[in-house]
């Protein structure tokens, strides 16, 4: 099956989803299953309510870019650090990863804040290949970064772990990285601009037009998600696809005019790659888990003595990620979290997904390079990759580490 | 909020056979054909 | 001109999800229709759980209720099997007490598919069966083999957390949980109101004792467990040394009070009755599972679970025989035999007399079939 998606995925180019369900159907095929139309079909329902997730939050962040609240939000960032250049590196790397952080997808911050700080951080004198790299990082971190990580809540599925007090752990994780990683890409290379160079980069400000009703739809959805975490007694459960969605609807009185159909069909485009992603992910795995696949490499790694377990979590989950980080959570980071039972689920999903998200840097899928070299128009992908060497580098010694201090950093929090 | 969800669906449904028909590229358009397939079996509350 | 290609081809992709869909609906609704049981001739009436509770009626959650009424008065008993309906011991045990059953003393009530709906839909990226057949005398009996949660299409969306109605944060899936959603919500959610039902007919069935069949994965750590609520320690305690006498390896495990919704903690905490919950091991269940199919899930057999035994990851002696559904059910039937005869030892009131109680060790030998009835 492996075989199977290597040569449809990167001889033929064919796109990623696609490959993989083509593989999935040649692996019921080989494994004497006949078509299994309904176990292709029933796999990918694994991962309905997430593409629904990934869809509204797609259309949301489109929304927010047309009322113009990005800009709005920007701007006000870049008046207030432009002198500042540590305070600024870590501002846009908070900017980048925001969208990642509410929608649990790299792809939804790099499109969204990283196409929109890209050119500033250029003009700042990052080279072009760099200001790729802190995108892609930062929609990574992002995407592992509270209040959605995707990938605990995959792992947590299949361990009865509910989605519940990993805020902490995950900022452990991810605050010392989001700082280290953008003063490591952007410290050296960023000049201090003049007042007057700084006013011709900024982008448009629409806050004396609209006032404080701009920020509502962000307000909204900030709100709703917040309070079903922490006051959800009170507050309404709407889910995250109903919250996205009414923020959107939100936004479109309260910013810039803007055509809604258009910008959903704009989100479409955007999320049509990714969902299907998931959809072959979901036929891959249920097709796995059939011809017992699955099951033989679960048992193979739990195989593997303590000391192994760590370098097979290391090198696996990433590599596994060029099917796609997500796939690479359910199929490893599950059986992981059994094998390491004996320490705290939460703590340990939670680095799991730091490990797990570098496998949206893996070739060929590589989502956050793609999009990342796409967003600041550099053709060959590889390069911005080349930068994300270090920081990728820097993430799963961080992951590993936590892993290994689990016991400890369970006593602390 | 079953109601809501199903119209969420219903939404996105007629979005994805929309762009079906406006995106250019024939393996995008497979792709959208297989997102397609869940939410129409949603849709009509069959799995 | 190119245009109207690419609509063409848009038309035949869309035409091509269609039929897809068409195709995989026949499968996936095949699995509403329900499998017939045939009781025995001591069945005394048979009722839907919506006579109990009727916000039941007319939905997925409505379910059949066997009762089985002695002579003398005794003991009322409630017996649940398929509150997950992957989980076939739980069920099967309960299609054999219907199927064989006569009542002498006292009152038994069975509910073979606690949660209809969990029968009605497979669990995603399982790769289970939809269905497993069993040989009887009268030709292979085929029963559903359904998923642990409700069907999504009949209670959705999940919540993002789920506060079930005993107070306890969950992840959103449990909210489709039947197992966590005790003791009910008359308004809330379909399976917090067949739970609501269950509570109902617990009350006005007056019922003293009540029965919760599960199974669970092999590497699971409460497996071949009786968990019992503190009211029902005496009945467990005895129970489990009869238990191991015959030879079967049970444990011990207290309802852990923390861990609410559960049925062996709310049945007792809301109706005071005594309550248990017995729980067999089943490598379908597992993370670790080799290829899955029908065989796996009647025979057991299972070589990643041998060798996960060997590397001590397991709660449960595994070897080459495996677990197989025919052992799986003996140990719930004579879990169920134990319980009764402790109950009249403990409580000579609550006795429960029963006739034709299918054999655990005669079952060991000869399979399920011969203990099925012939179609009606
Ligand atoms: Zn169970």
């Amino acid at each position: 099956m492996v075989a199977i998606f290597v040569l449809l995925a990167m001889l033929l180019k064919l796109p990623i989803g696609i490959s993989l369900a083509f593989s999935a159907l040649a692996g019921s095929l080989l494994g004497g299953e006949g078509i299994g139309l309904r176990h292709l079909v029933e796999g990918s329902f694994g991962y309905f309510d997430t593409i629904l997730i990934i869809v509204t939050a797609m259309i949301f962040m489109n929304v927010l870019q047309a009322s113009g609240i990005l800009d709005t939000i920007t701007s006000i960032l870049l008046r207030t650090f432009y002198k500042k250049k540590f305070a600024l590196l870590l501002s846009v790397m908070a900017l980048i990863m925001f969208p990642g952080m509410i929608t649990g997808s790299s792809t939804a911050a790099v499109l969204t804040t990283g196409a929109l700080v890209a050119p500033v951080l250029m003009k700042m004198g990052l080279p072009k290949v760099k200001t790729g790299a802190l995108i892609a990082m930062g929609g990574i971190l992002g995407m592992i970064a509270p209040p959605v990580n995707i990938l605990v809540m995959i792992m947590g599925g299949g361990v009865d772990m509910p989605y519940v007090g990993l805020t902490l752990p995950l900022l452990i994780i991810v605050i010392p990285l989001a700082i280290v990683i953008s003063l490591w890409l952007g410290y050296r290379d960023i000049k201090i601009i003049e007042y007057e160079k700084m006013k011709a980069i900024l982008p448009p400000s629409y806050s004396k037009k609209y006032g404080f009703r701009l920020y509502l739809p962000l307000i909204v959805v900030l709100v709703l998600m917040l309070g079903q975490s922490v006051l959800p007694r009170i507050m309404p459960d709407i889910g995250i696809p109903a919250i996205f969605l009414l923020g959107s609807l939100i936004g479109l009185g309260c910013g810039r005019p803007f055509n809604f159909f258009k910008t959903t069909q704009k989100a479409m485009q955007q999320s049509i790659p990714i969902s299907c992603i998931l959809v072959g992910v979901g036929m891959f795995i249920q097709i796995m888990t059939l011809t017992g696949a699955r099951g033989w490499i679960v048992i193979s790694f739990l195989s593997l003595p303590s000391l192994l377990l760590y370098l097979g979590i290391a090198t696996s989950m990433p590599l596994f990620g060029a099917v796609s980080a997500f796939g690479s959570a359910s199929i490893l980071g599950v059986p992981f979290i059994l094998a390491l039972i004996d320490k705290n689920a939460i703590i340990t999903s939670s680095a799991l997904s730091a490990v797990a998200g570098l496998g949206d840097l893996m070739p060929p899928t590589a989502l956050a390079g793609i999009f990342a070299a796409q967003v600041v128009g550099e053709a060959n992908y590889f390069k911005v990759l080349r930068h994300c060497l270090m920081p990728a580098l820097f993430q799963l010694v961080m992951g590993v580490a936590v892993l290994h201090f689990a016991p400890f950093i369970d006593k602390l929090i | 909020m079953q109601i809501v969800y199903h119209l969420i669906v219903f939404y996105l449904t007629c979005h994805f056979i929309w762009y079906l028909f406006r995106e250019k590229k024939f393996w995008n358009k497979v792709s959208v054909a297989l997102v397609l397939i869940m939410f129409l079996l949603r849709l009509f509350l069959i799995k | 001109m190119r245009n109207i290609k690419g609509n063409f081809i848009s038309a035949l992709l869309l035409l091509f999800a269609i039929a897809i869909c068409f195709l995989s609906t026949l499968k996936f609704l095949s699995m509403q229709k329900k499998e017939a049981i045939f009781p025995s001739r001591g069945l005394t009436s048979r009722k839907m759980l919506s006579s109990y509770f009727p916000g039941l009626k007319k939905t997925w959650g409505d379910t059949d209720v066997y009762l089985y009424e002695g002579q003398e008065k005794g003991g009322n008993l409630l017996i649940l099997g398929g509150a997950h309906a992957n989980e076939p011991a739980g069920f099967i045990t309960a299609v054999l007490l219907i199927e064989n059953i006569q009542v002498s003393t006292g009152k038994i009530i069975i509910v073979p598919r606690a949660n209809n709906s969990g029968f009605t839909h497979s669990q995603p990226q399982e790769g289970n069966p939809q269905r497993y057949s069993l040989e009887s005398p009268w030709g292979r009996r085929h029963f559903r083999h359904g998923s642990r949660l409700t069907n999504p299409v009949h209670q959705w969306p999940d919540p993002s957390i789920y506060i079930n109605p005993a107070g306890q944060k969950l992840s959103g899936a449990d909210s489709r949980n039947l197992n966590r959603c005790y003791p009910g919500r008359k308004t809330g959610s379909l399976t917090e109101k067949i739970a609501s039902g269950i509570m109902e007919l617990i009350k006005k069935e007056k019922i003293d004792l009540a029965l919760d069949l599960h199974e669970a994965a092999p590497e699971y750590p409460v497996i071949n467990a009786i968990v019992f609520h503190e009211n029902s320690a005496d009945l467990a305690a005895l129970t489990l040394m009869e238990l191991q006498i015959e030879g079967f390896d049970f444990r011990l495990e207290a309802s852990p009070t923390n861990l609410r919704g559960l049925s062996h903690r709310e049945w007792g905490d809301h109706a005071q009755i005594m309550a248990i919950l017995l729980e067999s091991a089943n490598a379908s269940h597992g993370r670790l599972k080799g290829k899955t199919s029908p065989a796996l899930i009647v025979e057991g057999k299972d070589k990643n679970y041998m060798k996960a035994a060997k590397l001590g990851l397991l709660f449960v002696p595994y070897g080459e025989d495996g677990i197989p559904l025919k052992l799986r059910v003996a140990r719930h039937l004579a879990a169920v035999k134990s319980i009764l005869s402790n109950l009249e030892e403990l409580y000579p009131e609550k006795r429960i007399e029963i006739k034709n109680m299918p054999s655990s060790s005669e079952l060991k030998k000869v399979g399920i079939g011969p203990f099925l009835n012939p179609p009606n």
